[in-house]
C-alpha cells in the first residue's frame, strides 16, 4: 500500500526547546491515524508541520511521494484545497455567521454563488445534527460543542480527501465528545478521506483510529492498530493511557512554546 | 563602558530588525494583495467601520477643537489688535494642521486599537490557521482591504473633520465673541486655497497608511493568549501615534 504522507526524521526546536526531535511516520491512503501523547509533546506542532503552517528545521515530509518542504506557495495553496482541518478550539471566524463559516471555502477560493454555497452549507450543518435555525447565527450565540460541530461541517463542506483535527474533543463533556467521534468516524468513511487525528482523549483515540502512534519526548515511541494499545508492552503506552503518575514519562515542567 | 555600547547596539540591531519585518510584512501583503482574488466585500466593509462609524469621533473632535482654537487665537490677537485675523488662523490651522493630526491620533486610538486586537484574537485563536486551510492567504483577505480602506478613509475623514472645525471656529466667533458671520465667512475663504486642503488631505492618506500597517503588522504577530493581544494594541496605538507625529514633520516640511 502506498503511504499517503511519510515522515522522516522530522525536527523542529523552538529556541532550546526542542519540540521534535526526529518523528517517522507513515500514514496510509485512506487510514485513519491518531496521534496520541500528553500536553505540550508536539502534537499540535506536528499537525502545523505537516499543513505546511510551521517550517521544520529538518528532514522531510512526502505527501503522495512529493516532498511537500519543497513546494512554491502556489503548489502549496493548491494542496491544502484537498484539506480539512478541525481545530482544537473550532477557530470559527466571529464576524461571520455559521452558514458563511461552512461555505468559507466554496466562496472565497472555489468562488461559488452565495445562494449556492448556503445550500451546501446548510447540507453540510444537517449532516452534522445542527438545524437551519443555527446557520443564521454567529458563533458567539452557540454553544461549545455545536461550534466543534460546525468546524466539522466546515472541514468537510467541499469534500476533501485529506483530514486532520487538532484534538477534536477537548473541552466537552463525554456525551458531545462521543457524538463529535461518531461524526468523525463517519464523515471519514464517507468521504474514503485519509484522517489524522491528534488526541490525549483515549475513548477518541479508540474509537477514531484504525492505527495509533503515540508521541514522546519529540519522537514516536510507538505506532500500532488501534485495537493492539490495550495489549502492548510498551511502558510508555501503558503509562499513558492507564493514567498513572510513575513510570518512563516524565512530566514537563518547563515553558511550552506557543505557535 | 563596553556593557552600555553593547546595550545600545542591541537596541539598534533590534530596531533595524524590527523594521525590516514591517517592510517585509508590507511587501508581502502588497504582492498577495496585488493577485486576484480581491476580496471587495472585505474592503467595503472596512471602508464602513473606518469610515463611516469614525465620524462621530473626528466630527467631535474637529468641532471643538476649531472652537477652542477661536476663543484663543481671539485671547492672543486681541492684544494687539489682529482680531480679524481670526478666521484665517482657524481655517489654516485646520486645513493644513490639527484637522489631519488630530483625526489621525483620534483613528489611531479607534481603528489601530481594534485591528490589532481584532486580528491579534483571530491569531491566537488559530482563525488566521484556519484562513490558511481554508485555501485563502490571510494577508490578502485580512490585511490588504484594511490597508487599502485606511489609504482612502482618513482623507475623507480629514475633509469633514476640516469642515465641521472651520463651522466651530464660526459658532464661537459669531455667536459667542460677536463677529460679522459674513466678514468672517469671506475672510475664510478668500485667505484658505485649495492647496491648504491638498496638503492636508495628502498628509492623512499616509496618516491612514501608517495607522493600518501597525494596527494589522502588531495583532498579525501577536501571541500569547489575552495578554499578547493586549501588547500588540498597546504597541500599534503607540507606534502609529508616534510615526504619525514624525510624519507629520516631514510631510510638512515636504509640502509647505
Amino acid at each position: 500500500m502506498t503511504p499517503k504522507f511519510t515522515l522522516k526524521n522530522i525536527k523542529k526546536s523552538f529556541g532550546h526547546k526542542h519540540v521534535l526531535q526526529g518523528v517517522n511516520l507513515e500514514v496510509f491512503t485512506g487510514e485513519s491515524m491518531v496521534i496520541i501523547g500528553g500536553s505540550g509533546t508536539g502534537k499540535s506542532v506536528l499537525l502545523k508541520c505537516l499543513l505546511g503552517l510551521i517550517q521544520v528545521d529538518s528532514g522531510s515530509i512526502k505527501m503522495d511521494g512529493k516532498d511537500i518542504l519543497e513546494e512554491s506557495l502556489t503548489q502549496h495553496e493548491e494542496r491544502l484545497q484537498d484539506i480539512g482541518v478541525v481545530f482544537q478550539g473550532s477557530a470559527l471566524f466571529d464576524s461571520l455567521k455559521v452558514w458563511e463559516n461552512v461555505a468559507f471555502r466554496l466562496i472565497h477560493a472555489q468562488h461559488m454563488d452565495r445562494k449556492q454555497a448556503k445550500q451546501i452549507a446548510l447540507q453540510k450543518l444537517s449532516a452534522v445534527g445542527l438545524s437551519e435555525s443555527v446557520a443564521e447565527l454567529s458563533p458567539a450565540e452557540i454553544s461549545g460543542g455545536m461550534q466543534r460541530r460546525v468546524a466539522l461541517a466546515r472541514a468537510i463542506a467541499t469534500q476533501p480527501h485529506i483530514l486532520f483535527f487538532d484534538e477534536p474533543t477537548s473541552g466537552l463533556d463525554p456525551i458531545f465528545s462521543s457524538v463529535i467521534n461518531d461524526l468523525i468516524r463517519r464523515s471519514v468513511q464517507d468521504l474514503g478521506a485519509t484522517a489524522i487525528t491528534i488526541t490525549h482523549d483515549m475513548n477518541s483515540a479508540r474509537h477514531i483510529g484504525d492505527r495509533i502512534a503515540m508521541l514522546y519526548d519529540g519522537k514516536i515511541v510507538w505506532c500500532g492498530p488501534a485495537h493492539e494499545i490495550d495489549n502492548c508492552d510498551n511502558p510508555y503506552v501503558q503509562q499513558f493511557i492507564h493514567g498513572l503518575p510513575t513510570g518512563p514519562i516524565q512530566l514537563e515542567t518547563d515553558i511550552r512554546h506557543v505557535a | 563602558m563596553v556593557w552600555a555600547l553593547a546595550s545600545i547596539g542591541r537596541v539598534f540591531l533590534d530596531f533595524l530588525a524590527s523594521t525590516g519585518r514591517l517592510i517585509l510584512f508590507f511587501f508581502q501583503s502588497l504582492i498577495q494583495g496585488l493577485k486576484p482574488p480581491y476580496y471587495f466585500r472585505q474592503l467595503f466593509h472596512q471602508f464602513w467601520e473606518i469610515g463611516y462609524l469614525s465620524l462621530p469621533v473626528v466630527g467631535l473632535t474637529a468641532l471643538f477643537t476649531g472652537m477652542v482654537l477661536a476663543l484663543q487665537s481671539y485671547t492672543g490677537f486681541s492684544r494687539f489688535n489682529a482680531e480679524g485675523a481670526i478666521a484665517s488662523v482657524v481655517a489654516l490651522s485646520m486645513t493644513r494642521e490639527l484637522g489631519p493630526v488630530l483625526a489621525g491620533l483620534m483613528i489611531s486610538g479607534r481603528i489601530g486599537a481594534a485591528m490589532a486586537a481584532e486580528i491579534g484574537t483571530m491569531r491566537v485563536t488559530e482563525q488566521i490557521d484556519a484562513l490558511a486551510t481554508l485555501s485563502t492567504n490571510p494577508q490578502k483577505y485580512l490585511i490588504m482591504p484594511r490597508l487599502l480602506a485606511g489609504i482612502a478613509m482618513l482623507p475623507l475623514l480629514v475633509l469633514v473633520a476640516d469642515i465641521v472645525g472651520i463651522f466651530g471656529g464660526y459658532v464661537v466667533s459669531v455667536y459667542r465673541l460677536g463677529f460679522n458671520p459674513a466678514s468672517y465667512l469671506k475672510q475664510t475663504f478668500d485667505f484658505v486655497e485649495v492647496g491648504d486642503f491638498t496638503s492636508g488631505l495628502i498628509k492623512a492618506a499616509f496618516f491612514g497608511f501608517i495607522i493600518a500597517l501597525m494596527g494589522c503588522y502588531h495583532g498579525f504577530n501577536s501571541k500569547g493568549g489575552a495578554q499578547g493581544v493586549g501588547k500588540a494594541t498597546t504597541y500599534a496605538v503607540v507606534s502609529s501615534s508616534i510615526l504619525i507625529l514624525i510624519a507629520n514633520y516631514f510631510l510638512t516640511a515636504l509640502l509647505f
